[in-house]
């Protein structure tokens, strides 16, 4: 089975690495929609809500469709607020599967990240049973398939005292009670959605829960668009006493109709405990072998100032400020790195100026060990520039020694980089540094890219000192089927450092011995 | 790429994407793409009640608390009824139905659908107590409201293309009853 998942990683990571760079090219990192796809889902959910408190003044328990039809007909205000309503819960659908697939293919569901992806499998199911239920609203000829379905696939589970597929039956009209208890699910299920992603997002900092924008207000603008010229469509009314013939039907919640209605509701239960079943293990099949699997975060309290950069850095809420066991003179408490909750980013490591945190062999200590290892081996001179690249975006050039004649240093996230390594190639002669991160709101680790240029250009704690020169250091953000982002920085760099260095050598001239003296002056 | 052509390109994309959105948004889907009609037996019966009841022993009695103690206990049950179906004369359905209910206390539910060509077709509909369950003691009081020991419709109806004609038992008549569409 984890054979099977690892195989469907790749794959899904390819595909995607090929689609962000399409997409990067197009609409540029910050407003690449797949890198917000998140964010999206939540824009969209509270689009719905808003068109559907409008639908909701105008909705009739007593008369659905007729109340439906009636809004149809509206057609400056209803017919268009319908129609976004619709389309926006079906974009919802396609951001939420986008998102889920790249939390799949990044290998960003097992660990501390469980809880996000379980949470997140809940909250797609419940969008589509919302779903499920505002077309069983409408009650027009995809609401009746809807419910019969339904009822057919409940019935055979031994939880109501009556069978409900006998509501449908035509026995007697559907009484207004049905149509109450959908509205009420149809408003109660968005409530228990909004609960759901608090807890979704519970153990990240500062989560990212809206689009920028441009983004968002561009999203919103194309889905009224489509709303009012292509409004939403409006089966024929439920008729119990006639078999349900061809109709409009929203894939993207009535997708599952032609794969259930041939086969019996127990092989359907059997398919969807399974498929529900190896869903909610992909963090089983997927997480690495305990002896690849990145070890915790820790503290070294002998170093620890107490400054709190490290718990206020992290992006996972894993690190709390805890009071000493042996108390300094000046009561400042001690970092303390929760395991169940760190995901091993080591960007506490690039947050931390005393280099006392860190996971094992990623501290600030061992970042410069390392370095220095690199700088003794590769020898880089004042001609050459080295690239820190991340080895999980940054163009995908981390898995080589050498890119486009400048020397790449591997790290495991650009976020994670401590600033005196930097400080260290520069003064072992190298002619310029380029930290190549991933793009900010695809950070594998969450906001490295973010700490890592306000540590070298706004003076966030564990800066950039003063006196290294500025100039020669760049970054580039880029996915990693992106190498032509860092190729641009690099030659941009390369430039910045040309100059700098023949104004050096401008500087380097003894003016007094090369210039004849004026006759007469005065020196 | 130049940026017009990106922005170019991007608009494209972008309202290709949401376009996409809208056309699967109605997806021409057949529920049920044959021509048939289809004949649907549905109906709640209540059923025969019947009770059996023993004295209980002095031990068993002992048992029990003094505020609970009744000499006699009874288990009721609803009896089982055979359903079978004809379509012109063949069978169509033969089975037995088995009151709902771990205890087999609850109603009898009847769902059958029988598709058949358009056209006219004779119907028969028995709906009977089942032989094989020996009766026991009717419960008298509820007996009134109990679905007859016997059922039956026998009648010939005219089905077009994907009409439903639903059979159902009707409480009020105490009979199975022939519904459908009002024209």
């Amino acid at each position: 089975m984890a054979q099977i998942a690892a195989a469907l990683q790749n794959g899904t990571r390819r595909a995607l690495t090929r689609a962000d760079a399409f997409m990067d090219r197009l609409y540029g990192a910050p407003y690449n929609p797949l890198y917000h796809s998140g964010a999206l889902v939540v824009a969209l959910f509270l689009v719905v809500l808003v068109t559907g408190i409008y639908l909701l003044f105008f909705y009739h328990v007593g008369a659905p469709y007729a109340s439906v039809a009636q809004l149809s007909d509206q057609v400056w205000l209803g017919r268009w607020i319908r129609g976004l309503h619709r389309y926006a819960s079906d974009a919802a659908v396609v951001a939420a599967l986008v998102h889920a697939l790249r939390i799949f293919a990044h290998g960003r569901s097992w660990g501390p990240r469980t809880l996000a992806w379980v949470t997140g499998l809940l909250l797609l199911f419940v969008l589509l049973v919302c779903g499920w239920t505002g077309y069983v609203m409408v009650w027009d000829l995809q609401g009746q398939v809807l419910a019969q379905e339904g009822a057919r696939l409940f019935d055979v589970l031994p939880i109501f005292s009556e069978p409900i597929g006998r509501a449908f039956v035509g026995e007697r009209p559907l009484p207004g009670a049905f149509f109450f208890l959908n509205l009420f699910a149809h408003v109660a299920l968005p409530i228990g959605l909004g609960l759901m992603v608090w807890v979704h997002v519970s153990r990240v900092a500062r989560p990212g829960l809206l689009p920028p924008k441009r983004l968002l207000w561009g999203l919103v603008a194309l889905l009224t668009v489509l709303a009012v010229v292509w409004p939403a469509p409006l089966a024929l009314q439920a008729d119990l006493f006639r078999l349900p013939g061809t109709g409009p039907f929203d894939v993207f919640y009535s997708f599952w109709l032609p794969l259930t209605r041939p086969i019996s509701p127990g092989v359907v239960w059997a398919w969807f405990v399974a498929g529900g079943a190896f869903l909610v293990l992909v963090p089983l099949w997927t997480r690495p072998t305990p002896a690849r699997r990145p070890a915790p975060s820790s503290v070294d309290e002998r170093l620890c100032t107490g400054c709190e950069q490290c718990y206020l850095d992290c992006p996972y809420e894993a690190i709390a400020m805890v009071e000493r066991e042996e108390p300094r003179p000046d009561g400042k408490p001690v970092a303390r790195v929760n395991p169940d909750l760190c995901v091993s980013c080591g960007i506490c490591a690039g947050s931390c100026a005393p280099m006392g945190v860190g996971p094992p062999g990623r501290t600030g200590r061992d970042q410069l060990a390392a370095m220095k290892a690199f700088v003794a081996a590769r020898r880089p001179g004042p001609g050459d520039v080295v690239i820190l690249a991340c080895n999980r975006g940054a163009g995908g050039i981390a898995t080589g020694e050498r890119f486009a004649n400048a020397l790449v240093y591997p790290v495991s996230c650009a976020g994670s980089v401590h600033t005196s390594g930097i400080e260290l190639l520069l003064r072992a002669g190298t002619g310029g540094v380029l930290v190549a991160a991933c793009p900010p709101r695809d950070c594998w680790n969450r906001e490295g890219p973010k700490w890592l240029e306000q540590r070298l250009y706004h003076e966030r704690e564990a800066e950039l000192r003063d006196r290294v020169e500025r100039r020669r250091v760049a970054i580039a953000y880029a996915g990693a089927g992106r190498p032509d982002l860092v190729r641009d920085a690099l030659v941009e760099l390369r430039r910045t450092l040309s100059a700098l260095d023949a104004a050096t050598r401008e500087a380097e001239i003894d003016v007094d011995r090369l210039c004849e003296p004026v006759p007469g002056e005065v020196a | 790429m130049k940026r017009a052509t990106r922005r170019i390109l991007g608009g494209v994309l972008a309202v290709t994407a949401t376009a996409a959105v809208g056309a699967l948004s109605r997806v021409p889907y057949a529920a049920e793409p044959s021509t048939y009609a289809v004949v649907r037996l549905a109906w709640r019966a209540r059923g025969e009640r019947v009770e059996e009841c023993r004295r209980l022993t002095p031990a068993e009695l002992e048992r029990i608390p003094i505020h609970m103690r009744q000499a006699e206990t009874c288990t009721g049950r609803i009896l089982p009824y055979h359903l079978d179906a004809r379509v012109d004369a063949s069978p169509a359905v033969g089975e037995e139905v088995v009151p709902a209910g771990a205890r087999r206390d609850r109603p009898l539910y009847v769902f059958r659908e029988l598709t058949v060509t358009p056209g006219a077709h004779r119907l028969q509909v028995t709906f009977r107590i089942s032989g094989t369950v020996a009766r026991a003691t009717p419960v008298h009081e509820q007996e009134l409201d109990a679905t007859p020991p016997a059922l039956a419709l026998d009648t010939v109806v005219t089905l077009a293309s994907r009409d439903v004609l639903l059979v159902t038992y009707d409480g009020e008549l105490r009979r199975l009853v022939v519904r459908r569409a009002v024209p």
